[in-house]
């Protein structure tokens, strides 16, 4: 009994020292401590950017909200003219090309890789490729634009249009939209597909009922993000001829002839136009801080829908 | 995949069942028409290595390669100083490097071993709404907040573009990326080697730094080639935040303005005239276009390798 | 039915959490909807291409033009960059009163903007300089009248350090400071190491050049002005060193010339006027030294100036109310005066501005 209690002291006593020298363990602590100052200074970054762009956006932005959003393309950045609808409405039609396009060619690519493909080398080759142009710096996707849609295909694309535009980012956030379907596809359930074919599906009404429903959130999440990712990519845009200076008229959001017009604006682009005015123009810089604010606001709820939703999802699966 | 067929009894699968030919006809139709969307992917890469070369080739041939090792960058006179443009890119990429891979990987570090869940349900959002913001966004921010609060006041630079600028811009933009790559990778060492580490009695800093960060290092090494990746393509933070305008003579200043590979590219396509220009103007935009493909393609390919030797050892 | 069916036993043979897949169901909906949405819309596009109004041709909906009415109707115009922002400017304006004009405007260059002119591609031509003779040949044998109107002056300002003790330049000088032979020059005296290029005699202190890069229209002008004469007679290229601080930020220009007493470098004229710390230098450009301000620039005394144009195809005009009415409004007040000052030029006096209405009225 008394050698056991001894035992017992002495090993409480051991780990209580042990507990001791972990509290005090300086190291350990700094250590911990400059990790989370590196996290918060990439906190903090976000909040002045966020700041520093909401400064600048601020008198424009609530002196004349309206007039922000349904003007055009100005010289002078105290027109009361001045604003972003000609942007908006070619982010909107580059919005939709990347919907038409690069969502159904995308998922479809996503479920044959995971649902039909052979697994061999081809199948392996594609699926590296898919990798890579993921990598594949914007720039470059806008330099297939240029040479492809702008002068090769130019008769049907209309040259310099937002046929043009759009079709590149469709291509250009394709790969993004197969990895995370593909992902999505990953994640069905064995059990769920066994079920189907149990009951005498065939595989595409087992992919249908099944694996697309469950699958469905995180696809969905993927698309999200590829979206917001293709509205808010100037470079290719640049290469493709979003025009610098004048663009004439200011057609509806619904007016489909600006489709293979033969210029057009984005807001990634009017953002650069506007920021590179301010040299000679100072008030630009805000012109340039509010446009940011607009494309923010979409870029960011777009964001944070794919996040919470993913967060809602993997959590209720566990 | 395709092997999930349900044995039903000897002799009789789910395929027997299916056997209707309309409906297998339809089946097949549905497995090539999905197939072909797949090789989308693959025409896309012809595509863009064709548009590239073809190009490209053109300048080869043709360029005076005198003119290729110059004074700066000149297109629009015919002076194309390709080194010039690969120095200015190193710079960023290397101030971009310094700024993301400690921030990043601390980052990573923290919300992997150090946080605790319900820290980081908040913390990882936020870093991921960093990681969506435009790059325009942050050329905006490198060129009017970087530029004077940062390069001017700390490092004596100019107040208005410059390669630090760029490079501090670029940084902020890939921290995120080194942030979830690295944290992937320490997420994927498995606990037991924590647990046995901790039962050993070393303290969380040993465990960290000499168990986990070793066990990860392949994945640390794909995030880090994937960053460099990321910087050398970056194009409009530099463009806006480089601090040269369509031309850039030779510098190693990080301070001074200069033209990167992406920048060079954009600016000739920004000019008055878009991309007509004189001679190869327009030729010599793919051939940059042609070097910097090679050069991120061959990161990529390596990042892969580490990523994959990850997924082979647990 | 059988669909839902498989489902449920799917469902109940994998045993597995069966509230997902119902809860996800709105979600495949949605994209469904967005993607058959956009779809269609992107279909209906496709077709929807051939409402383009023909150049200079207006679907003229209003006659009223005479009295000031609404017209509608395209104009195109094509031409020198440098005069580019002035149309731009006017056109911004003009659309205020006239909504339903569609003006636009690009910036090739001068000569490139003849060539299309004397096609019969625009209607208005933008132009930094008087049309060539053999620019007026082209349009004659595709005949194409035109009449040419005198719209504002640009003038540049060339400058240095506050302190430098040089008060005026000659154009050789310029022309060995940053002309296509100097580069590599590091001090002023070295212009005058050109063969047969005679200069005025410049003291040895550094020289560090600050401009507009070559992209902007101040930079042509620039060249046009003061270097393509001379360039041209030595054989060289028309353009600048390529070694100097270009960039498109004017201010960054000035402040760069401000950090140097003996720096140089030049900006559009409107811009020097109200910067300190750096001193406009006079130029001499064959009569004589001149200082730069707005009247010299106006009377044309002043040599790094020139006059703008514009040149506007006679029977496009008399077929298009639009086309009339942008002209129009171009000669008011609004245009000659508040357009051109706004963008950087120097406004016509006032007997050029009615000489410039005179020939349009008399066309």
């Amino acid at each position: 009994m008394a050698k056991a209690r001894l035992i017992g002291d002495r090993t409480s006593k051991v780990m209580v020292q042990a507990m001791e020298r972990r509290a005090a363990d300086v190291r350990g602590r700094v250590f911990q401590f400059s990790l989370l100052t590196t996290l918060l200074i990439s906190l903090f970054i976000i909040g002045v950017l966020i700041a520093d762009v909401m400064i600048d956006a601020w008198g424009l932005l609530t002196g004349r909200p309206g007039g922000f959003l349904s003007g055009t393309m100005r010289s002078l950045s105290d027109d009361p003219k001045l604003g972003v609808q000609q942007a908006l409405v070619g982010t909107f039609w580059i919005a939709v090309f990347v919907a038409v396009l690069a969502f159904p060619i995308g998922i479809g690519a996503a479920i044959w890789l995971e649902e039909y493909a052979p697994r061999n080398r081809f199948t392996r080759f594609i699926e590296l490729n898919i990798r890579n142009l993921a990598g594949v710096p914007s720039i470059v996707y806008g330099l297939l634009g240029l040479f492809l849609f702008v002068q090769s295909l130019g008769d049907l694309t209309g040259g310099k249009s937002i046929a043009a535009a759009g079709i590149t980012l469709a291509i250009l956030v394709l790969p993004i939209v197969i990895i995370t379907a593909q992902e999505a596809i990953r994640a069905v359930p064995q059990g769920l597909k066994e079920g189907a074919y149990g009951v005498g599906a065939t595989k595409w009404t087992m992919i249908r009922s099944q694996v697309l429903p469950y699958a469905a959130p995180g696809i969905f999440t993927g698309t999200l993000l590829s979206m917001s990712r293709g509205i808010g990519e100037a470079a290719p845009l640049l290469l493709v001829g979003a025009v610098s200076g004048r663009l004439g008229g200011n057609p509806g959001f619904f007016d489909l002839s600006a489709i293979n017009a033969e210029s057009f604006m984005a807001m990634p682009v009017i953002i650069v136009e506007w920021v590179q005015n301010s040299g000679r123009d100072p008030g630009f810089a805000e012109a340039a801080a509010a446009a940011i604010v607009v494309l923010l606001v979409f870029v960011i709820l777009m964001n944070a829908a794919a996040i919470l939703l993913r967060n809602h999802f993997e959590k209720k699966r566990g | 995949m395709s092997d999930s067929r349900v044995d039903l009894a000897e002799g009789f699968s789910v395929e027997s069942l299916t056997a209707n030919p309309r409906q297998a006809r339809k089946e097949r139709l549905i497995r090539d028409s999905l197939g072909a969307t797949a090789l989308v992917s693959v025409l896309i890469s012809g595509l863009i290595i064709w548009s590239l070369f073809s190009e490209a080739w053109t300048f080869m041939v043709e360029v005076d390669w005198g003119a290729v090792w110059d004074i700066g960058w000149f297109p629009r006179r015919g002076i194309y100083d390709i080194k010039t443009l690969i120095v200015a890119s190193l710079i960023v990429t290397g101030i971009a490097m310094i700024v993301a891979g400690p921030l990043g990987l601390g980052a990573a570090i923290y919300l992997s071993e150090y946080a605790r869940p319900g820290v980081r349900r908040t913390l990882k959002p936020i870093l991921e709404i960093l990681a969506g913001i435009p790059s325009v966004v942050l050329g905006f921010f490198a060129l009017e907040w970087i530029a004077p609060n940062v390069v001017k006041t700390l490092f004596g630079g100019p107040a208005a573009g410059s390669l630090l600028a760029a490079g501090i811009g670029v940084g902020v933009l890939v921290i995120p990326l080194v942030a979830s790559i690295s944290e992937d990778a320490m997420k994927a060492v498995p606990m037991s080697l924590r647990e046995a580490s901790s039962g050993l009695g070393a303290r969380k800093i040993t465990t960290t730094v000499r168990v986990v960060l070793p066990a990860a290092v392949s994945g640390l090494m794909a995030a880090f080639i994937v960053a460099v990746s990321r910087a050398l393509g970056e194009t409009m933070v530099v463009f806006m935040a480089g601090g040269a305008a369509q031309t850039a003579v030779y510098t190693h200043d990080p301070l001074d303005g200069s033209l990167t590979m992406t920048a060079g590219m954009t600016s000739l396509a920004r000019g008055t005239d878009s991309v007509v220009g004189e001679g190869l103007t327009f030729q010599s935009l793919f051939f940059v276009g042609l070097v910097l493909f090679i050069v991120t393609f061959a990161l990529n390919l390596v990042a892969d390798r580490f990523v994959h030797r990850v997924r082979e050892q647990y | 039915m059988r669909l839902r069916k498989l489902r449920f036993a799917a469902r109940s043979l994998a045993s597995s959490n069966s509230n997902l897949s119902k809860s996800a169901r709105p979600l495949v909906l949605i994209l469904g909807l967005m993607t058959t949405f956009a779809l269609i819309a992107a279909a209906c596009g496709g077709g929807n291409d051939d409402e383009e109004v023909p150049s200079g041709q207006s679907d003229v909906a209003d006659q009223g033009q005479d009295s000031g009415g609404a017209v509608s109707g395209r104009v195109t115009i094509s031409g020198s960059s440098t005069v580019e922002p002035i149309s731009v400017r006017v056109a911004e304006l003009f659309e205020d009163v006239q909504p339903d004009v569609r003006v636009t405007v690009d910036g090739p260059g001068t000569g490139d903007g003849f060539k299309l002119f004397c096609e019969g591609e625009t209607d208005i031509s933008d132009a930094s300089r008087p049309i060539k003779e053999s620019e007026a040949a082209d349009c004659a044998e595709a005949g194409i009248e035109y009449v040419e109107l005198r719209v504002g002056i640009d003038g540049i300002a060339v400058m240095t350090g506050e302190n430098n003790p040089v008060d005026c330049v000659s154009f050789n000088d310029i022309y060995g400071m940053v002309g296509p032979e100097s580069t590599g020059f590091g001090s002023w005296s070295d212009a005058g190491s050109l063969s047969g290029l005679e200069t005025s005699n410049l003291p040895d202190a550094s020289l560090d050049i600050y401009g507009p890069g070559e992209e902007s229209g101040t930079f042509d002008s620039f060249v046009e002005i003061v270097l393509e004469h001379i360039a041209d007679e030595r054989g060289q290229d028309a353009t600048t060193r390529p070694d100097y601080n270009a960039n498109a930020d004017d201010n960054v220009i000035i402040q760069g010339i401000q950090s140097g007493d003996t720096s140089f470098g030049w900006v559009g004229y409107a811009f020097a006027a109200h910067a300190s710390g750096v001193k406009l230098l006079q130029v001499d450009g064959g009569e004589g030294c001149k200082s730069a301000n707005a009247d010299t620039i106006a009377s044309g005394e002043y040599p790094v100036s020139r006059a703008l144009y514009i040149y506007v195809n006679k029977a496009n005009a008399a077929a298009s109310p639009a086309l009339t009415a942008y002209v129009d409004f171009y000669l008011s007040d609004e245009g000659l005066g508040t357009a051109v000052s706004q963008v950087g030029y120097v406004n016509l006096t006032d007997d050029a501005k009615s000489a410039t209405r005179a020939n349009w009225s008399g066309r």
